[in-house]
């Protein structure tokens, strides 16, 4: 099975994140602020990381890049999710390898996307 | 030793072209006439642009003690010079004690007895005159006139090179002077990429004097960011291809001396010599400032959107999540049902809150509101605040402690505003802080009353210490609240002609909010 990182700080988008992906053909792991996102990505190799940009204390793209410098993550596919869009974003393409989801996004939406980068 | 008048005429002519300026020989053409003209006073007068003026251009050096000085304008009428120009013919003055012109009774009583005026053409116009003066009476004759008409046309021309020579240097002069105080960097280069032209105000720039550029082909170029390279090189392959007429507000970055990014706006052309472009020319603008505003404007406009949207993106979520749970029935219906309505309510609460201090601030910063003053006391006001948020801050584990003293003066100041201020403050300092104390206290300064808000909460680094006052600043993205309130904070205390500043020992040391209000005295 798949494995899926999420580093979400929000509560509520735990939640979604939680009831969407119930029962879908991967394992999901969820980290509710940066460092503990940072330190699950050391302990297990993950197929994909979703990120949320505007997270508390480090914010998405720092990590982002932190987690690029990682030799196992160097290429692993990355999905930002954000309430705005991607223009705002556009300097993390240089990161490679990164799609945005735009809040809100629903269900299928979400599996979507994750299909496309898996 | 004799010389024949031919050879010092030839003399006097070759005096003449010598110099660019008359006047640097001057002293000795004069003193090469005197060897075939005898006189103790000898000018060169030129018409003013309207004909109404003469200027004393030139006057020989040994007889400066006159009425008439060098470099001065004076009136033609009633002048010996007007009668000379409207002739056009050399004029004598036998006795000047006659007074026929008005020059004639000024140099009289210096002790110039008898003149010959010469006119000066050039091109078919009269430009000026020669005028001798000596102390003898009757002393000038046709041969003086004579003599001098074979050196008068080449002292005109010369004359007239001299006034073209310091027209050319005045505008080299003017255009250097808008170079070198021009605020831009104005600059020429070939294109082989070396400077031409390069001023001085890249210096003030760019941390790196004119000089270097000089001396270095394509120096320019390697300064710019790395980032921005291509991109200008590209433009300026263009302009020197011919495939670009003008270059027009180009913005690029170069790094300063010191290294901070400097922001550049470019306005270029080529040099063109017949129809072979040889160069470029143009100015720079530094436009660093306008870039940081515009930086700051656009992350103003991001985190507005951003509070907006999020809370409206969960709330749509949360009402996908409920249907989807009505129609998969997977998870029990109700359970869903009151989770969607907390995240509903917390969501909506969140977009209200955030409204409301827009629309707060909105009103602060147009400055249209007049405040409604009156005598306040700030014990009572903070004891209703308070007595408000207890419960609040004792839902956190929180204490709040009034230690306002009890004997303050009142203030000046509109109450719903202060009041509006130490909620802010108070339900920021409960947000930040967990199972501790809050506590008001004040004092009193000479002429402000010190109010300070003080909790034992998450505290604040330097930067956010720089930054909580700004709008929409939040040192959590995605924490709770708008990010507006202290902002409003600060417009409140400003309207009211006080201070606010915040104090923290950093992470974990707790916070002190402290604002004053000015006491308005009367004077007995």
């Amino acid at each position: 099975m798949k494995e899926i990182l999420i580093i979400e700080d929000d509560q509520e988008m735990q939640e979604f994140y939680k009831d969407m992906l119930q029962g879908e053909q991967f394992t999901v792991t969820l980290a509710s602020n940066a460092d503990e996102g940072l330190k699950k990505a050391k302990e297990k190799n993950y197929d994909l990381v979703i990120l949320d940009i505007l997270m508390e204390g480090v914010t998405g793209d720092r990590i982002f890049a932190a987690l690029r410098k990682d030799s196992r993550y160097r290429n692993v596919p990355v999905i930002m999710a954000s309430a705005l869009d991607e223009k705002t974003y556009r300097c993390f393409q240089a990161l490679g390898n990164v799609s945005f989801l735009e809040k809100p996004f629903n269900k299928e939406n979400l599996l979507g996307e994750i299909a496309k980068r898996l | 030793m004799f010389t024949s008048k031919k050879e010092i005429i030839l003399n006097i002519n070759k005096i003449i072209f010598s110099s660019l300026d008359i006047r640097d020989v001057y002293q000795t053409m004069s003193n090469e006439l005197l060897k075939v003209i005898d006189f103790d006073r000898l000018s060169v007068t030129l018409i003013s642009e309207d004909n109404n003026l003469f200027e004393n251009f030139v006057l020989s050096k040994d007889y400066e003690d006159t009425a008439l000085k060098e470099g001065v304008l004076y009136p033609m009428e009633g002048s010996l010079m007007k009668r000379v120009v409207q002739f056009r013919e050399p004029v004598i003055v036998g006795d000047t004690s006659e007074g026929r012109f008005l020059t004639d009774v000024v140099l009289c009583k210096e002790g110039i007895r008898s003149r010959l005026g010469f006119p000066l053409e050039y091109k078919g116009k009269v430009i000026g005159s020669v005028n001798f003066g000596i102390k003898q009476k009757d002393y000038y004759s046709k041969k003086h006139i004579h003599f001098f008409s074979q050196i008068a046309p080449q002292l005109a021309l010369a004359i007239e090179n001299t006034r073209l020579f310091s027209k050319i240097k005045e505008a080299e002069k003017k255009y250097r002077d808008i170079i070198e105080s021009s605020p831009d960097i104005i600059f020429e280069c070939t294109n082989e990429g070396e400077f031409l032209l390069m001023s001085p105000a890249v210096e003030k720039i760019t941390g790196y004097p004119a000089d270097q550029f000089y001396r270095n082909r394509g120096y320019g170029l390697s300064l710019c960011h790395s980032d921005d390279q291509e991109r200008v090189q590209n433009e300026i392959f263009l302009l020197l291809h011919g495939l670009r007429g003008i270059l027009l507000d180009f913005e690029f970055r170069v790094i300063h001396k010191e290294g901070m990014i400097v922001w550049l706006s470019i306005e270029a052309l080529p040099i063109k010599e017949g129809n072979t472009i040889v160069g470029i020319e143009g100015f720079c603008r530094e436009i660093t400032e306008r870039k940081k505003l515009e930086e700051l404007k656009n992350n103003l406009i991001r985190d507005v959107t951003h509070e907006l949207k999020t809370p409206v993106a969960k709330i749509e979520m949360a009402v996908d999540m409920f249907e989807r749970s009505l129609k998969t029935r997977s998870t029990g219906v109700p359970e869903r049902g009151a989770q969607v309505q907390e995240i509903l309510r917390n969501n909506i609460g969140r977009l209200k809150n955030s409204m409301k201090n827009i629309l707060e601030i909105s009103r602060l910063e147009s400055g249209m509101e007049p405040l409604k003053v009156s005598n306040v006391s700030l014990n009572e006001v903070v004891k209703q605040v308070v007595s408000e948020m207890t419960g609040a801050a004792t839902g956190k584990g929180n204490v709040v402690v009034n230690d306002m003293p009890s004997d303050l003066p009142t203030i000046r100041a509109d109450r719903e505003k202060i009041y509006q201020l130490l909620v802010h403050l108070i339900d920021n300092a409960i947000k930040f802080t967990e199972q501790g104390k809050i506590s008001i206290s004040a004092r009193v300064l000479p002429d402000a009353l010190e109010v300070t808000i003080g909790d034992t909460g998450r505290g604040l680094e330097e930067e956010p210490k720089k930054r909580v006052f700004e709008k929409f600043y939040k040192e959590t993205p995605s924490a709770y609240g708008s990010g507006i309130g202290l902002a409003i904070c600060k417009n409140i205390v400003q309207i009211h002609k006080g201070r606010i500043w915040v104090e923290s020992k950093g992470k974990g040391m707790g916070s002190q909010f402290i604002f004053t209000l000015p006491l308005q005295r009367t004077v007995s």
